[in-house]
């Protein structure tokens, strides 16, 4: 089953995209903070990362560059509830590794096309 | 010498001023004529003088012809003034009138007038009635007075306004005259019939006659006839005393004097003579100010009131209160029926009524800058008083007089008051006929142009307050745009979050009915679970619009972060069009793309460029809309051609409009700041091309130029970079 970590410091967000994952045969799990994403990380390796940027703590882009330093391989993608054309933001984050960049908000079933192309490619 | 020759001197010289003035101040063929008439005082004048002061008879016969003949040339000559000032038909009676003086010049000449003379008053020979001829021609010469005064106070009752003013001054001034003139004969009728001497000095009254026309024509065009009147006659009542009385008593008191003096008695009169020169001028001053203070009560008051006006004018901020309050003041106070204010319009050029204090009248809306009366004043910067325009229309071949005249009958000004800042021609007030029927006086005239200089300046006050005001609601606004910019910056990602959270629950839940099993349910469930399903729909459908708000809102937001990328000009315009929908009727325009679809693209900031050309179709659309507004052509379509082609390392693009074009006196302004040339309905910030200045030259380090032409349309050129 695949691994899918959400990372996200909104309760709803969480809560319900896992429930959504888990329907399909997802096997989530969640972190609320950056650092909690870091620890779970250092634990476990899952297949795809949903990233927020924004987050309080140390930030989306940050926790991407340490857990990138973990696992060069993970594959991440990056959430951002910022106004589009964040070209400094989006740049990094290439930079950084990250395979796609999406905004808030978006339908849920446009993200699961984009996570589950992503897990079970 | 004595008196009678004094005053003989008098009239040659004030006649010598007269005739001064005329050349300087003379312009047409009535002017002429005054000036052979007042020659011909000068010869009467002169041989009054050489009489009074001759020692025999031979010699003061000579003169009495030379005084007989300029005098009576004086009667047909003022007959032809008249004739000429009131536009007489029938020069008949003109034209003989000059038959009975030539007739008696020759009998003059050939001796055949007889004059006897004897001594009266003193060391000169008097003029003594015998024989008919004298007597007859005497009588002639009356008649053609009387003739010529009749028809002058024929025209002066059917007469009105200037002329109507300048009647009465010649009038009195003529009647002064030749009744003052005439009394020499009364010295000679008085010894016919009472036996009784009269020292002959009436013709002090041609002096009096010569001052009041030297008045009126200095002062020519508007003085009150009572103020001239009083004036001229302080002068001479405070002169003839200031000089005449010390003669008097040197005269008279001359046998008392030596007595009670001794030899030298005449430093009395001598030195009261001096005291009085001194004294005179203060003695004039002060007499000449009261006088003027009880006769120019009236007018003394509202002028008070104008000058008063005009300075509490200035502190009125609102332009339309200003010009009601100036209308007001003329209106009322000065009583004339109707009155407007014409004020310069940068826009147009025009001279555009603001207001006007009549409604019964329909004004004319504006003047041309192209009017004659327009051109006039600015040439000229004077008032235009429409009977002095007419006066000139009847004498002066000028057809601009004509013209001047039909514009201010189609104005009903009576006068036109321009209004000058400087060099400018602000404006100009049009006031009608007095209530009163009285004209403008020269003090009148003066007053309105104080006025109206003092309107010049507070209208400037009042548009600059109004711009200043314009102007800080533009940086406000301005400044209200930026803030929203930075809030919806955070703004954004709190809301985004909302929805995103709100778009996972809906979608998740919906996810969860279309996953679970319904077909064990009871119709009423699978009702309640298919309307529970269409709630989250219409939720899930409005988190969307919701974020695309936000996205929205976002592209206020000026801060552009500094990331260059690769940007084909097609996605920039879909963009920009995109945006700009909300501002501008793009289906009322042809927006066509002239550039080959491999254009390179440009390396630049998306946003930014995106706001720059926001700023460009938002400008040509005005200028369309403002072409549209004001030519009012038909099947006119705005059109903005977009062009391109690459240039070595340089994109050039050309946005070219065909809108109002901007004027050649605003090309150096418009790239300055809080500039701008939007009207009311459609207010710019003014900020629009400085912001793309600021964006293509600095933030790019590309160029931009533009050529425009009024009323054509406008074509901007920029260099971009292009992306490698």
């Amino acid at each position: 089953m695949p691994k899918l970590l959400i990372v996200d410091d909104e309760d709803d967000v969480r809560e319900f995209a896992a429930s959504f994952f888990r329907k399909r045969k997802v096997d989530t799990i969640t972190a609320s903070s950056g650092e909690e994403a870091l620890s779970i990380s250092e634990r476990q390796r899952s297949d795809l990362v949903l990233l927020d940027i924004k987050m309080a703590g140390i930030d989306g882009v940050e926790t991407l560059r340490r857990i990138k330093e973990l696992d060069k391989d993970a594959r991440v993608i990056m959430v951002t509830g910022r106004k589009p054309n964040e070209q400094a933001y989006f740049d990094k984050c290439r930079e950084l590794g990250a395979i796609d960049y999406i905004h808030k908000p978006l339908q849920l079933d446009e993200l699961e096309t984009i996570v589950l192309k992503e897990l079970f490619k | 010498m004595n008196l009678f020759a004094i005053s003989g001197l008098l009239i040659t010289l004030t006649s010598v001023v007269l005739i001064a003035i005329l050349s300087v101040y003379g312009k047409n063929k009535l002017h002429r004529l005054w000036t052979v008439f007042n020659f011909s005082l000068i010869f009467l004048g002169f041989s009054l003088f050489k009489i009074g002061t001759s020692v025999s008879p031979g010699e003061a016969l000579i003169w009495w012809k030379v005084a007989s003949v300029s005098g009576g040339l004086l009667a047909p000559l003022f007959l032809n003034i008249i004739y000429i000032f009131c536009n007489l038909p029938n020069r008949k009676i003109l034209y003989s009138s000059y038959l009975p003086v030539s007739i008696f010049i020759m009998l003059d000449f050939m001796n055949l007038g007889t004059y006897r003379l004897r001594f009266i008053y003193g060391p000169f020979y008097y003029l003594e009635l015998t024989g008919f001829v004298l007597p007859l021609f005497l009588c002639l010469w009356a008649a053609i007075l009387i003739y010529a005064f009749y028809a002058l106070y024929k025209f002066y009752v059917s007469s009105k306004g200037l002329v109507r003013n300048q009647a009465v001054f010649i009038l009195v001034g003529f009647f002064f005259g030749f009744i003052g003139g005439g009394t020499y004969l009364l010295t000679t009728f008085a010894h016919i019939l009472f036996g009784k001497n009269i020292y002959p000095f009436g013709q002090t009254g041609i002096v009096i006659y010569s001052t009041i026309i030297t008045y009126a024509i200095i002062k020519y065009r508007l003085l009150d006839i009572k103020v001239a009147i009083t004036r001229t006659g302080i002068f001479v009542a405070v002169y003839t005393l200031v000089l005449g009385l010390p003669f008097l008593i040197a005269i008279w008191a001359k046998g008392w004097l030596i007595e009670t003096f001794g030899p030298e008695w005449w430093i009395l009169p001598l030195g009261l003579m001096g005291i009085l020169a001194t004294v005179g001028p203060f003695v004039y001053i002060y007499v000449q100010r009261k006088a003027e203070d009880a006769l120019l009560k009236e007018q003394k008051h509202y002028q008070h009131i104008l000058k008063q006006a005009s300075i509490g004018m200035t502190r009125i901020r609102n332009l339309r209160k200003l010009l009601d309050l100036i209308t007001r003041i003329v209106t009322k106070i000065v009583k004339i029926s109707y009155a407007a204010i014409y004020l310069y319009d940068k826009e147009t050029g025009d001279y555009i009524l603001q207001i006007s204090r009549d409604k019964h009248r329909i004004s004319v809306p504006k003047l041309t800058s192209d009017n004659p009366l327009i051109t006039w004043i600015r040439l000229k910067r004077e008032p235009l008083i429409y009977d002095e325009i007419k006066r000139q229309t009847e004498y002066a071949n000028n057809p601009v007089y004509k013209q001047l005249e039909e514009n201010m009958l189609l104005l009903t000004a009576s006068v036109v008051i321009p209004s000058f800042l400087e060099d400018r021609f602000m404006g100009f007030f049009v006031l009608s006929d007095k209530i009163s029927g009285q004209i403008y006086t020269e003090d009148d005239l003066n007053v309105f142009q104080v006025l109206a200089s003092q309107t010049a300046l507070a209208v400037e006050n009042a548009q600059f307050y109004e711009e200043a005001k314009d102007m800080q609601e533009q940086v406000a606004q301005a400044e209200k745009m930026a803030t929203i910019g930075t809030m919806a910056d955070g703004l954004s990602h709190q809301l985004n979050n909302r929805f995103y959270a709100l778009s996972l629950i809906a979608g998740d839940i919906m996810d969860t009915i279309k996953m679970t099993n319904t077909s064990k349910c009871t119709p009423e469930v699978k009702e309640m679970i298919r309307q529970i399903n269409y709630a989250f729909e219409r939720i899930q459908a409005n988190v969307t619009q919701g974020g695309q708000v936000v996205r929205g809102l976002l592209k206020y937001s000026r801060k552009g972060e500094a990331g260059f990328e690769a940007i084909s000009l097609n996605t920039l315009i879909d963009n920009t069009l995109e945006m700009v929908q909300f501002k501008v009727r793009l289906s009322e325009i042809d927006i066509i793309r002239d550039f080959p679809e491999d254009i390179p693209k440009i390396k630049g900031n998306i946003v930014q460029l995106e706001e720059a050309f926001f700023n460009f179709i938002d400008n040509a659309y005005d200028a369309i809309l403002e072409r549209h507004a004001l030519l009012k052509e038909e099947h006119y379509k705005g059109k903005i051609i977009i062009s391109s082609a690459a240039k070595n390392n340089y994109l050039e693009i050309i946005i070219k409009d065909n809108g109002m074009g901007i004027k050649q006196e605003d090309h150096e302004k418009i790239f300055t700041p809080f500039f701008t040339t939007k009207v009311s309905a459609r207010k710019g910030t003014g900020l629009g091309l400085y912001v793309i200045r600021r964006i293509i030259s600095d933030m790019h380090k590309g160029r931009i130029s533009f050529e425009s032409e009024y009323k054509a349309g406008t074509k901007f050129l920029l260099e971009l970079p292009i992306a490698r």
